[in-house]
């Protein structure tokens, strides 16, 4: 039976140690486990594969109290403020052995969710669900010791400036170019329909658990205690958030 | 001499690589594609380590191919890399 997590919201550290902890948890049979949640202060999180260096404006987020955190998922760099987040941790073999196609599956849960609040979108793959052409939702997966970890933004409003204020940029000549084309690449939920983040969220619950054997849970002692040490061990450590 | 080349090809793959006594001494692939399992990255630097840096892309793309038999890159394939890996060490000449 699925386990979901109601929002939550945490630092940027906590979130990716909790994803973690949990799939620790459930490498050792405890439920497949959703949950949804927030960051807070804002944050930035960068792919595994990333250059930290190469991508943030590490001064910029000093100024601004934006926390930088390294993903265990691969992917791009992202800008955590106006949004939802999800993570969906569960054995891999309840998904595709395919990764695109298992990525079209737990997508498919958020278009579901879109199209509740009346929003048409689709799966584009590799990990991006699209409405018209433009972003909506990025996603990123990894598998570890038999356990899919999945997890996602589902952007609510966007401020491609404040994003691109905190990220570098190849060619600063062309920094206006970019914020432009990212502007007409990406959109949100709420340019695409006037409804709150609570609807949205709702939305998201019944999406996600659809067809669904599952019940509402919380984090484990076990859990909270496991990642609050991976925060301290791992995800606020140069060490990791420097590896590349 | 220290190189570096970026391509976005699926995703972007960026590639900083550094030469001593014509060998490649250090070499290091970053971006925003996937790679399952992650830590195959470590495996694919390291048997790049140590060749001529005139090594053909053909070369590159047969060493990181082998590597790939154990693990599936999302976003680029061993070609890409190959080629990237190439371009960064021309960079240099």
């Amino acid at each position: 039976m699925w386990r979901v997590i109601d929002y939550q919201e945490h630092s940027a550290f906590m979130n990716m140690a909790i994803d973690e902890a949990v799939s620790n948890h459930v490498r050792i049979g405890a439920d497949p486990t959703i949950r949804f949640y927030g960051w807070k202060p804002s944050a930035v999180s960068i792919g595994y594969f990333q250059s930290l260096d190469d991508e943030v404006d590490l001064a910029a987020c000093a100024e601004n109290g934006i926390d930088i955190v390294r993903r265990r998922t691969g992917g791009g760099a992202v800008f955590h403020e106006h949004e939802i987040t999800y993570s969906v941790i569960a054995p891999e073999k309840m998904f595709s052995k395919d990764i695109i196609e298992s990525y079209r599956q737990i997508c498919g849960w958020i278009i579901d969710s879109l199209s509740i609040v009346g929003i048409e979108a689709e799966f584009k793959p590799i990990n991006d669900i699209v409405v018209g052409g433009k972003k909506i939702s990025g996603n990123a997966q990894t598998r570890r010791q038999g356990v899919l970890l999945q997890h996602g933004t589902i952007l609510y409003q966007v401020d491609v400036e404040k994003m691109f204020s905190l990220l570098k940029v190849p060619n600063e000549k062309i920094r206006d170019k970019m914020i432009e084309t990212v502007k007409e690449r990406v959109t949100s939920v709420r340019k695409q329909k006037n409804v709150s983040r609570d609807d949205l969220y709702h939305a998201l619950l019944e999406g996600f658990t659809r067809g669904k054997e599952y019940r509402l849970g919380e984090l484990s002692s076990r859990e909270i205690g496991e990642a609050s040490a991976l925060v301290e061990s791992r995800y606020l450590s140069r060490e990791w958030n420097f590896w590349r | 001499m220290f190189m570096k080349y970026r391509e976005k090809v699926g995703k972007l793959v960026a590639v900083d690589v550094e030469c001593t006594g014509g060998k490649i001494s250090s070499i290091r692939i970053t971006g925003d594609f996937f790679l399952h399992p992650e830590e195959k990255i470590i495996q694919i630097e390291k048997s790049i380590l140590g060749s001529d840096m005139d090594i053909s892309e053909n070369d590159l793309e047969k060493i990181i191919s082998s590597e790939l038999r154990s693990a599936l890159l999302v976003g680029a394939t061993s070609a890409d890399l190959a080629r990237i890996i190439r371009r960064a060490l021309e960079c240099g000449e």
